[in-house]
């Protein structure tokens, strides 16, 4: 029986492949069968289909959530295409010169090197980059560690069983509406395995992995942290991406073993949409970490693109004494929505968590935090920190805070503030009288609301994300 | 849906009074709301099946409650006894100015101004308080004339019978400048349902004080509201004290409709036992220039379940707003259960809002040093857990009912198991 719905299987597979393999892009469209060209597309080993399959008809019977505070047009899923190639060199801009000027003015703003200028706006590089890459340095440096560090479609292959036994065990399959459509659809991202005792030589950054990094609208990433071991990983990067997809559902799924450290880091600048919001990128995302005992997971965000975000990293305090961090900032302007925070689930027995947001809405934009903080009847001597600062620049956006504090354990201890202003009048005579224009003064005031969160940023990605702001800010005030 | 919501549906039915439109507007609405669940966010923490399982029936033979007694306090009384106004209880020589009448005997002017403000503070009121504008019959209207100072408090009471159930209903219209206290008082017995609500419409300058007195415990179930909209430079001052009991769920709404309004609200609530009390405190500045400022403490014992909801909403217009919510909770036992969610909603800049939550326990080098002075553990728990609640009980603005409350508090503490 098994044997004949493999060979039925096979034979779809076929035909898909064969048909497709010259075609760029799927014409749009979602069904099993879509499903099975994905996975076929990728070679993909019988299970992974099997578990996207199953992951897809449990998505069916899925409804999109509606209890978050942003408004967007629903999205047609049967409109999207579902696999695009790398776009072939003769699409692509050919120069920068051909590339928009309001884009080349913001990276130069953002000191970015002129190679990394053409990559970000999907020029077509050639050989001369690699050749000149460090991306191979900086692969025999990780092998040297022991560390792997590829895209997630290349370790389903080397790697089957760690990848079969790692990923959707903190994000499960039917987690959410779009971590289950992620889990059916998802074309490529990065996994990462840290060995026992290792401590990554370097940070690792979606950046070395430049030249392969059409991974698509439905990125999946899983982070493994074996005993003992610490890595930190950037996502993203300050400058606007360019980018044809609108809708984005990533999963990142990071595992932090006995005394093990992740560092998680993310700017996220992506397209926000015209003044009115149209085709901004809806950023919805799940991403969430397990920790074992002793283990620490640290998320750090910064979050200033995207017209709809809808995003709450989350950890889950499994081990004893282990601890969980999350920092954010996130500053929406123009019709910018973002519902972003974080969950913290304790379980086990002392485990500790910090949360710092901060929240800036300009414009005519909307910024929730939406959080949960539970301690589970476990979680003996548990404590847990909130802080939740939102700042207002004009009278005509909105800043909302979401907090759910859950306890069943008398000995945790729970503490949450928010507070919500404006730049007050005093703070901006200051810097005026000090001769610094308005927009000077503003982000100065901003960065400096920011700072407890841009201090656990590593450093280079710190400087930066300050001058995103600044640049995000211009023209938000007066 | 649940059997108790078809046959309340039901008897809605076969009521026909000067409140028809209104009730039949609710039953329209009922027909289109869900029974509540677990995914139903307002009810998220509290599990509805004591109403399912509920077999309180609507008691229609006429009996006669008495409110307890307070000492040094006399108030004038308005008493619903299973739902019926017992008009035997109120004083007849009312103070100059205040004005106390069923619903049915106001002329028809009177009737017309009293349905324009019925259920308008709240539009989007949940199911019993849907139920409550259906079914309550005896619908009170109290009036304050304009500029008139009314020295002696109004309590209502609402009385229960082992068994009943029932719905009450008042209005509490202060015209400009006038001023009034309120008591609301809740007093049930055995396997009873109740649903009480209170709409109080605060003119400018008005002042209010007001106290909900939610102190039934047991197996009965209570659901009330009391919602209040401020007009320019209206000020209340409210102070909700409640225990616990199978199903007990306030809702406190505040509506700064006018500039310069200027709320406070004070509650406090202990559970023990298995009971449940479910508080959700919720404030609309619409209006420039307000300030609100709430504190909330709760305590939870054996294996009660407290649940508070604060959502402090800043509309546009609501500029050089102040407002601020403080809540606090200590957890005493490993079944107890605290689900705390203040919220913040602010469309306007130049504010200034905060909120703060705490849930913890007794601080335990407090109760250290209390040993260390030779008090015993179980007498420092008392005494610490007393005074995490003897600060609200000291801003009471009515000394007689802190008095009053203050030995129930201490009661309850002491019977109130502690590991």
């Amino acid at each position: 029986m098994t044997e004949q719905i493999d060979k039925a299987l096979a034979r779809e597979y076929e035909a898909g492949f064969v048909s497709d393999v010259e075609s760029e892009t799927f014409a749009p469209g979602l069904d099993e069968d879509v499903i099975r060209r994905i996975s076929a597309m990728k070679g993909e080993p019988e299970w992974m289909l099997e578990w996207r399959l199953s992951a897809f008809r449990e998505w069916l019977e899925m409804e999109e959530p509606d209890w978050a505070l942003v408004d967007y047009p629903k999205v047609d899923f049967q409109a999207i295409s579902y696999y695009s190639a790398p776009k072939s060199m003769k699409d692509k801009p050919k120069s920068l010169d051909e590339v928009d000027p309001e884009l080349l003015r913001t990276y130069e703003k953002l000191g970015i090197p002129l190679i990394e200028q053409q990559m970000l706006a999907g020029i077509a590089v050639d050989a001369v980059f690699d050749s000149v890459s460090v991306v191979t340095t900086f692969r025999e440096k990780l092998e040297e560690a022991g560390v792997i560090f590829c895209p997630i479609s290349e370790a389903i292959h080397k790697h089957p069983d760690l990848v079969k036994k790692y990923i959707g065990s903190v994000v499960p399959k039917k987690d959410n509406y779009y971590a289950a459509l992620n889990c059916a659809v998802f074309t490529d991202g990065s996994f990462v395995y840290i060995p026992k005792g290792t401590r990554c030589p370097m940070e690792l950054s979606t950046y070395f992995r430049i030249n392969e990094q059409n991974t698509g609208q439905f990125e999946r990433t899983l982070i493994i942290a074996d005993e003992g071991s610490h890595v930190s990983y950037l996502e993203g990067c300050t400058a606007p991406q360019r980018d044809e997809n609108q809708l984005h559902a990533a999963v990142v799924e990071l595992v932090a073993m006995d005394n093990a450290e992740i560092k998680y880091s993310t700017v996220q600048n992506w397209y926000p949409g015209d003044e009115n919001g149209k085709g901004g990128i809806y950023n919805f995302v799940t991403k969430r970490g397990i920790c074992h005992t002793s283990a620490k997971i640290s998320w750090t965000q910064v979050e200033t693109g995207s017209s709809v975000t809808w995003k709450y990293p989350s950890c889950i305090l499994k081990g004893d004494n282990s601890v969980g961090e999350f920092y954010s900032v996130a500053l929406t302007r123009g019709r910018q929505q973002a519902d972003t925070g974080t969950k913290m689930i304790h379980l086990g027995k002392n485990t500790k968590s910090t949360i710092i947001t901060k929240g800036i809405s300009a414009g005519r934009s909307n910024n929730s935090y939406r959080g949960l903080v539970r301690m589970n009847p476990g979680a003996h001597g548990a404590r847990n920190f909130t802080q939740c600062d939102s700042l207002l620049i004009g009278d005509q956006c909105g800043a909302h805070t979401f907090p759910y504090v859950e306890s069943r354990n008398p000995s945790a201890i729970i503490e949450h503030e928010a507070t919500t202003s404006k730049v007050s009048d005093e703070q901006m005579f200051l810097c005026r009288q000090r001769g610094l224009d308005p927009e000077k003064a503003v982000s100065m005031i901003v960065n400096g609301f920011c700072k407890e969160v841009f201090k656990e940023l590593p450093m280079e990605f710190a400087v930066e994300a300050g001058k995103l702001l600044e640049i995000s800010l211009e023209g938000s005030v007066g | 849906m649940s059997e108790w919501l078809d046959s309340a549906i039901a008897r809605a039915q076969g009521i026909d009074d000067w409140l028809a439109p209104k009730r039949a507007h609710a039953l329209d609405l009922l027909a289109k709301t869900s029974w509540p669940t677990r995914k139903t966010e307002a009810w998220r923490y509290t599990p509805l099946r004591p109403v399912e399982r509920s077999t309180a029936k609507a008691i229609t033979d006429t009996v006669t409650l008495l409110p307890t007694a307070i000492a040094d306090f006399s108030a004038i009384e308005l008493v619903f006894a299973n739902g019926r106004f017992d008009a035997s209880q109120l004083e007849s020589n009312l103070p100059e100015g205040l004005s106390v009448s069923l619903g049915r005997d106001l002329t028809e002017a009177e009737q017309s101004a009293a349905l324009g403000v019925f259920s308008t503070i709240k539009p989007e009121r949940h199911i019993f308080g849907l139920v409550n504008d259906a079914l309550a019959e005896d619908v009170l209207v109290v009036s304050v004339a304009e500029g008139v100072q009314i020295d002696q408090p109004i309590r209502i009471s609402s009385l229960l019978s082992e068994g009943a159930e029932s719905h009450t209903r008042v209005q509490v219209n202060l015209a400009a400048g006038s001023s009034l206290t309120v008591i609301e008082d809740v007093q049930s017995h055995g396997d009873s349902l109740l649903t009480a609500f209170v709409e109080y419409q605060v003119a400018a300058n008005a002042i209010l004080e007001h106290y909900r007195f939610a102190l039934q415990t047991g197996n009965n179930i209570a659901i009330g509201g009391s919602h209040f909209n401020l007009l320019d430079h209206a000020k209340m001052h409210s102070t909700i004290v409640g225990f616990g009991s199978d199903l007990s769920r306030l809702d406190t709404d505040i509506i700064h409709a006018g500039k310069y309004a200027d709320a406070k609200l004070n509650a406090m609530y202990l559970l023990d036992g298995k009971e449940l009390f479910d508080l959700h405190a919720t404030v609309e500045h619409a209006s420039p220039n307000g300030t609100t400022e709430e504190n909330v403490r709760c305590i939870v014992a054996d294996r009660a379940r407290a649940v508070f909801n604060g959502r402090i909403h800043i509309h546009p217009d609501a500029q050089k707003t102040l407002a601020e919510l403080n809540n606090r909770n200590l957890l005493l036992s490993d079944k107890a259960e605290i689900n705390t969610k203040p919220e913040l909603e602010i469309y306007a800049d130049d504010v200034k809002c905060a909120h703060g939550a705490t849930v913890a326990q007794i601080d335990k080098q407090a109760l250290y040093y209390l040993q260390t002075r030779g008090v015993s553990r179980a007498r420092a728990q008392v005494m610490l857990n007393f005074g995490f609640i003897n600060e609200l009980i000291d801003l009471m603005p009515n000394a007689a009912l802190a008095e009053w409350v203050r030995p129930m508090i201490r009661e309850r503490f002491l019977q109130m198991e502690v590991n």
